[in-house]
């Protein structure tokens, strides 16, 4: 805890501490990071908690997020609006919940909302088309776009309904060996 | 749809259910934020009714850990934290300061863990940069690390620190019978000796490293006595060995267990191979365009190759009977003619090692080459074998996943073959081709003349043979891998692109290290240091590899599951411990020991000692040992196990079995919940269409 920064008060980083996986060291460094993306909209002091917000586009310019194929739903999931605008608050909460601390669990329901793209809570045919076709970047024809989607339905869904819910995703990702270490950001 | 991701014994804290649109009255700081249809589904909703009302210490830091674990928006949690802050009562100094010392001691505990596995930091950033495949590699490599350490403390805490404690005195534990010429053993060498000669020793183990703790001939057949306390020193050393074997496979076997684990979670190579790549294939970390571009072809392939197994299941199923016959005798012939190769390569590596053995007196460089000869042919065949075989495997046409795993066994039975080449060589000319009563081995029934101290020269060949891999390993790192990156990267031309940067390929990496694993398994009873080399060959090996990847390497393109696996690394490890077992009973069993030297001679075989020994134990010890190795105890025992093991193979069906039921419960329950749906459905339409004519009526 630095005595010397006053980008924060001991009480605010005792409370980001305990909310998030990070360190105050990491914490201020986050600060920094943000700062960066807007030094002119992002003000140096966060005593008094200001509702200021960074827009979409200009986060997913970050290094870390720039070659992501999802990075759009990403940056959407954490928002509070749902439009990719993100406060301080949401940015750290999305940098905790992608690090390496960060448990199976809370990843597995984060994976989930972005990968519902309609934000139905149910990922269904179209949603995974357009996961697919951000993944391969249009590589594959249209016929072997759908017979993966098809087969991955087929593995994934437990009751049937063509569609996976979150229990089923959460079953599939219990499988998966890679998971964890994939679905992480290092910053 | 309610859902529980917290874990049972911490404690609920709050309620998760997923948003669907249905703010509560509890919501008091939703309401402040603009209410839109994705808001409100996008984050749970929380219940402030069940707050902690639990005081103990114990308890407390746990809601501090749940609440970071919590899948609510930023500004919820900390209102949460400040709610429960306020809960928390007013407690005396003396309990705030035990919070904060359990607080900072559960920190302390994490830093540690972290701190005394070895190489964790390393080891994640690997994974973070080249994927899990990699990684296990590097993984078995640690554990293969400290498993050779842990065996060197064994071995020096019971065989080496008695020797050097005991050395001057002791009792002689057999008396010298035996024909003089048989005794004759005499390393040191002679007159004086060239200094470029202590290089050439320390590369094969000859001159002033032969009578060294090194190897067994420097060992005492003797009786450490210090007062009231005695140490049979030939039987430590016999036991040593055989506890270093056990120990290493009950290592194996544990560490096997958890890969199972994880392999029968995650339900094989086969299973949900599609919905993993789509879900999980994409690395978040993954930084740079030339990055994401290689893993953007990576997930392209995969698919592409599970698309191709699907296109080439169907292609085999509609062959008609004749092509099958065509096919099947095709894939028969490339069998055996792999099988000619490995007997081919088992021909020269034979061939080598008589020819090293017969000009074993020269001196100089060219004495070194021969010496190094049989290493020499063994790294080539190596090398070659399975460039042919992978020509071979495009005339068989498996599917890609079974051409690989035939590819790696091919590789792995040429490993080991070539190993056991080399040791049959070494047996005929130490037995005289298995006639121990005719010939040269007519006298003390091995090869004398030749092989004053046999153990000592099978020691060396395995102490070669571990040198040599070593220094080839480093030899290709430096003279291949880091000239092969400048080429690519500095000379912009058609064929430096093509040939392309160093691919790192596991499988074949993963075999070099069990290939080492091996040799200094066999090597162990006659060369009780060799774990120590191998723990600094593969430590020095850890940080080689390491720099060779991050500079040089690329990610490998095609990765298989399967093959990557930790179970399968320990499946090919294990059987290269049977080999090394057999050896080391044999040796145990049938040569007899050298008269010259080490702790074994005038013993007939090496397990003789023990025989021995063992009448020199009390009578109610011995009494015991017998009953144990008697009928009465074993019988018994045998059936006790094998009922456990019944026992826990009908367990495991039952939870297969209750797998399976499950599974099925679940379609059907969702065939009851969409049966349901459309009930509610109809049921609503009936009630609107009478309503809508009443609300024309009134019209």
């Amino acid at each position: 805890m630095g005595n010397k920064q006053t980008t924060f008060t001991d009480e605010q980083l005792e409370a980001y501490q305990d909310c998030t996986f990070f360190t105050c060291k990491e914490i201020l460094r986050l600060h920094s990071r943000y700062r960066e993306l807007a030094p002119h909209l992002v003000p140096l002091d966060y005593t008094n908690n200001p509702d200021i917000k960074v827009p979409l586009t200009l986060i997913i310019t970050m290094p870390e997020l720039k070659e992501n194929p999802f990075r759009e739903r990403i940056v959407e999931t954490f928002s509070e609006d749902g439009q990719g605008n993100l406060s301080f608050n949401d940015f750290v909460d999305m940098f905790s919940a992608l690090c390496e601390t960060s448990p199976r669990e809370l990843k597995t329901i984060y994976a989930f909302k972005i990968y519902d793209f309609n934000r139905d809570n149910f990922i269904c045919k179209e949603d995974l088309q357009k996961t697919l076709n951000k993944l391969t970047k249009g590589e594959l024809t249209p016929e072997e776009v759908a017979l993966v989607c098809d087969k991955a339905i087929e593995e994934a869904d437990l009751d049937g309904d063509s569609k996976l819910s979150f229990s089923d995703f959460e079953n599939m990702i219990s499988k998966a060996p890679d998971f964890l270490s994939n679905f992480h950001i290092r910053i | 749809m309610a859902s529980d991701p917290q874990k049972q014994g911490s404690g609920k804290l709050y309620d998760y259910t997923e948003g669907n649109g249905y703010p509560g009255d509890q919501q008091a700081l939703r309401l402040r934020r603009i209410s839109s249809p994705a808001s409100s589904q996008n984050y749970p909703q929380f219940n402030w009714s069940s707050a902690p009302s639990e005081e103990d210490e114990n308890g407390n830091s746990e809601p501090h850990r749940d609440l970071r674990s919590a899948p609510l928006p930023m500004a919820l949690k900390r209102a949460i934290r400040q709610v429960q802050q306020m809960h928390v009562p007013v407690v005396s100094s003396v309990e705030s300061w035990k919070r904060k010392k359990t607080k900072s001691l559960h920190k302390l505990k994490d830093n540690a863990r972290g701190f005394l596995t070895l190489w964790n930091k390393s080891l994640q950033k690997i994974g973070g940069n080249f994927g899990g495949g990699v990684q296990s590699y590097f993984l078995f490599l640690r554990f293969l690390v400290v498993l050779n350490f842990v065996s060197f403390l064994l071995i020096a805490g019971f065989v080496l620190i008695p020797n050097i404690v005991f050395r001057s005195d002791g009792t002689s534990l057999a008396n010298s019978t035996g024909p003089e010429k048989c005794m004759e053993y005499d390393p040191n060498p002679q007159g004086l000796v060239v200094f470029y000669k202590y290089f050439l020793d320390l590369l094969s183990g000859t001159g002033f490293m032969e009578y060294s703790y090194l190897f067994y001939g420097y060992y005492n057949n003797t009786l450490g006595e210090d007062r009231n306390f005695s140490y049979n020193i030939p039987l430590a050393y016999l036991f040593t060995v055989v506890f270093y074997f056990i120990f290493c496979l009950i290592c194996i076997i544990a560490r096997m267990g958890t890969a199972a684990r994880v392999a029968v979670a995650t339900g094989g190579s086969t299973v949900a191979n599609y919905s993993m790549i789509v879900f999980t294939g994409w690395d978040y970390g993954c930084l740079g365009g030339k990055a994401t571009k290689l893993k953007q072809n990576n997930i392209h392939y995969r698919l592409q190759v599970d698309l191709e197994e699907e296109r080439i299941k169907k292609q085999a199923a509609a062959l008609t009977s004749c092509q099958k016959v065509v096919l099947y005798s095709l894939r028969v012939l490339m069998f055996l003619i792999s099988c000619g190769l490995i007997g081919a390569a088992f021909y020269c590596i034979f061939l080598a090692t008589n020819f090293s053995q017969q000009r074993s007196g020269e001196q100089g460089i060219l004495g070194l080459i021969f010496e190094y000869l049989p290493s020499i042919v063994i790294t080539a065949g190596n090398f070659l074998v399975p460039l042919l075989c992978d020509q071979i495997a495009l005339i068989e046409r498996y599917a890609p996943s079974t051409t690989v795993i035939m590819a790696l066994l091919r590789a792995v039975f040429l490993r080991l073959v070539s190993l056991g080449a080399l040791l049959f060589t070494l047996w005929r000319q130490i037995t005289c081709e298995g006639h121990t009563d005719s010939g040269a081995c007519e006298l003390c029934q091995y090869n004398h003349e030749v092989y004053p101290c046999w153990e000592t020269r099978v020691g060396q060949e395995m102490y070669k043979l571990t040198l040599f891999d070593f220094l080839i390993n480093v030899a290709v790192l430096v003279l291949v891998e880091f000239p092969r990156r400048m080429v690519v990267d500095n000379w912009p031309s058609k064929l430096a692109q093509w040939v392309g940067r160093q691919e790192f390929v596991v499988p074949y990496n993963v075999l070099s290290l069990v290939y080492g694993q091996t040799v200094v398994w066999t090597g162990a009873l006659f060369c009780p240091l060799l774990p120590l080399i191998n723990t600094i060959k593969f430590v020095i090996l850890f940080y080689c590899k390491k720099i060779t990847l991050f500079y040089n390497c690329r990610p490998a393109l095609k990765t298989f599951r399967s093959t990557t696996s930790a179970f399968f690394f320990l499946v090919v490890l294990l059987f290269g411990w049977i080999l090394a077992t057999a050896v080391m009973i044999y040796s145990l069993a049938e040569i007899r020991p050298s008269m010259g030297c080490g702790p074994f001679r005038f013993l007939s075989n090496i397990w003789s000692i023990v025989p021995t020994s063992f009448y020199s134990l009390s009578t109610t010890t011995q009494e015991f040992l017998f009953f144990i190795g008697s009928q009465a105890f074993t019988i018994p025992l045998f059936v006790l196990s094998c009922v456990v093991m019944c026992y826990f193979i009908a367990l495991a069906s039952v939870y297969g079995k209750n797998v399976a039921l499950l599974r099925a419960q679940l379609k059907l329950e969702g065939r009851d919940k969409q049966f349901l749906v459309k009930q509610i459905a109809e049921l609503s339409r009936q009630l609107q269409i009478p309503k809508h004519n009443g609300v024309q009526d009134c019209r």
